[in-house]
């Protein structure tokens, strides 16, 4: 019945409006057999829509949704997919390691409970009501909930937020025990340090549409170049603009900011041709990657 | 049927406050108060018992598919799609959960009855009046399922405290029928909690289940039924 070639993700002209709002608006994305995959992009971006279509959580309005080549239920049916969904999603009056439980039972194959509530780390609190758990605490049941079912496919909504820095630190190092046995992993974020550190590949994501997509390395390629920082009162754009190397600039008041691709070149012809002081250099981070991206698509769309 | 599933949904009921007082303790109490001073005679009593057992056990039926608008509060619906539980299953689980919680408010006020005011009947009759009031929980499921589907997470708890006091007072199981008057018997008639008490009450004066009562009833778990199985199909189309 299942078509053991079939990606573990492939979604294909994905829309989702909700009334004059469209929340994901034509996404194509697949994902291959043990890649873990990074959907970063700001609030509001569609991330969680997505995932809930992903998921067969909320029914499209166009394009399709198919995880190893099955319609998500049957997918989640047949046990391939876990997932730790945004908030909530659990009960108050059970105890943490009575959620874990319940969820083995209501899986397919299930892994051992008392080893996933160690691998989660909820074993400390194992025994305590969910809703006298703290964000961070009831975070690693969901995580527990998600792996109980040994799911092949693990998709994650944004999973640390809320999170402080060691919870997410802890959360980190028990993924990527998981991620080492070749599971595949999407996770949602809106943390490029996250994404950055954690994820093989990185799609990015704006207004409901995929704006770029690789390693981060290939994502850094395509806005490669440096940012050089300096102030001078009364700058003239054009001419800034028309220095060698330089690919955009941008005023903030008395600041320039120039994109450089060969930021030797321009530093050069800069300071020989301008009265600019108080100069700095620095490399375009996956932040200035992300917001030359995302800035670049509203433009885009907006002419 | 997931037995741990079902295991856990008992547990929950038991970790319920709420569901405790208005199933086991209010009728308990209530019976011990008008059957222990205001009534003397030993079938008025028996009366009281039932009508205070079929309370509790209406509220505990209510309360199980009053969960469902809960539960979709807390967001708990999505992670159970996410599991091996079909939605279909869900809901039966709901119904079946019904009919096992409203097992508990009969025993105990059949026992305060029996050892308390010292109702006596014949092993036939208890066996009957048990299964008339425990069969007439059955449209108070579905009438659960549809509050369930129908009223907001924040609400729920308002709309089935006024269900459980108007049925209640309405069809007859705080003040008997026999003693409203003609208006209020007319109006207690359109009510399902009317039936359920002539279906339990029955065997203590005929000795045998009421048929037309019967008949009744399972209309109103019927028409019930169909609702909650529209909002349902709604429900799980939309998601």
């Amino acid at each position: 019945m299942t078509n053991e070639n079939s990606d573990p993700v492939r979604l294909t002209g994905l829309i989702k409006r909700y009334g004059e709002v469209t929340a994901v608006d034509g996404l194509h994305l697949g994902i291959r057999r043990g890649e873990v995959v990074a959907l970063l992009g700001p609030n509001g971006a569609g991330k969680s829509t997505t995932i809930d279509m992903l998921l067969g959580l909320v029914r499209p309005d166009a394009g399709t949704a198919l995880l190893y080549g099955m319609p998500p239920a049957r997918a989640v049916a047949e046990g391939r997919v876990g997932a730790l969904l945004q908030s909530g999603g659990l009960l108050p009056d059970l105890t943490a390691a009575e959620t874990v439980r319940l969820a083995a039972a209501l899986a397919k194959r299930p892994r051992p409970v008392t080893e996933v509530i160690d691998r989660a780390g909820v074993g400390a609190f194992a025994g305590r009501r969910v809703g006298q758990l703290s964000g961070g605490q009831q975070q690693r049941v969901r995580f527990a909930v998600a792996l109980v079912a040994d799911p092949d496919l693990l998709v994650l909504d944004e999973p640390t937020t809320g999170l402080d820095v060691e919870s997410r630190r802890a959360f980190w190092a028990a993924m990527r025990a998981e991620t080492a046995q070749g599971r595949t992993v999407l996770f949602a974020t809106h943390y490029l340090d996250e994404a950055d550190a954690y994820a093989d590949r990185i799609v990015l994501m704006r207004a409901g549409q995929v704006v770029a997509d690789g390693s981060a390395g290939q994502i850094k390629a395509v806005v490669s170049g440096r940012v050089i920082r300096a102030t001078l009162p009364g700058a003239d754009v054009a001419a800034l603009a028309a220095l060698p190397g330089v690919d955009s600039v941008e005023t903030r008041g008395d600041t320039v900011l120039l994109h450089a691709s060969d930021s030797d070149s321009a530093l050069r012809a800069l300071l020989a041709q301008t009265a600019a002081y108080d100069v700095e250099v620095a490399a375009r981070g996956l932040e200035d990657a992300f917001i030359t991206l995302t800035s670049a698509q509203s433009t885009g769309s907006t002419s | 049927m997931n037995m741990v599933y079902l295991r856990t949904e008992v547990l929950r009921v038991f970790r319920n406050k709420r569901v405790l007082i208005f199933s086991l303790v209010m009728p308990a109490m209530m019976l011990l108060l008008i059957g222990g001073t205001s009534v003397n005679d030993a079938d008025g009593r028996a009366y009281v018992m039932v009508s205070m057992g079929l309370f509790g056990a209406m509220n505990a039926a209510i309360g199980s598919g009053g969960q469902i608008a809960v539960e979709r509060g807390l967001g708990w619906n999505r992670t159970l799609r996410l599991t091996t539980l079909t939605p279909r299953a869900y809901v039966l689980g709901k119904v079946v959960l019904a009919l096992l919680i409203a097992i508990p408010p009969l025993v105990v006020t059949f026992a305060v009855g029996a050892f308390g005011l010292h109702v006596s009947l014949d092993p036939g009759v208890w066996a009957l009046v048990f299964l008339g009031s425990w069969l007439s929980s059955l449209p108070f499921a579905m009438l659960g399922l549809v509050i369930g589907y129908l009223a907001r997470p924040d609400s729920i708890q308002q709309v089935s405290g006024l269900l459980y006091i108007g049925l209640a007072a309405l069809g007859g199981l705080w003040v008997p029928v026999e003693a409203m008057p003609h208006a209020m018997r007319t109006v207690a008639s359109f009510t399902p909690t009317y039936w359920a008490g002539q279906v339990a009450r029955s065997p203590l004066f005929h000795g045998h289940l009421d048929p037309k009562s019967v008949l009744v009833l399972a209309a109103w778990t019927l028409a019930l039924g169909i609702v909650a199985l529209r909002r349902f199909r709604v429900d799980t189309a939309r998601v």
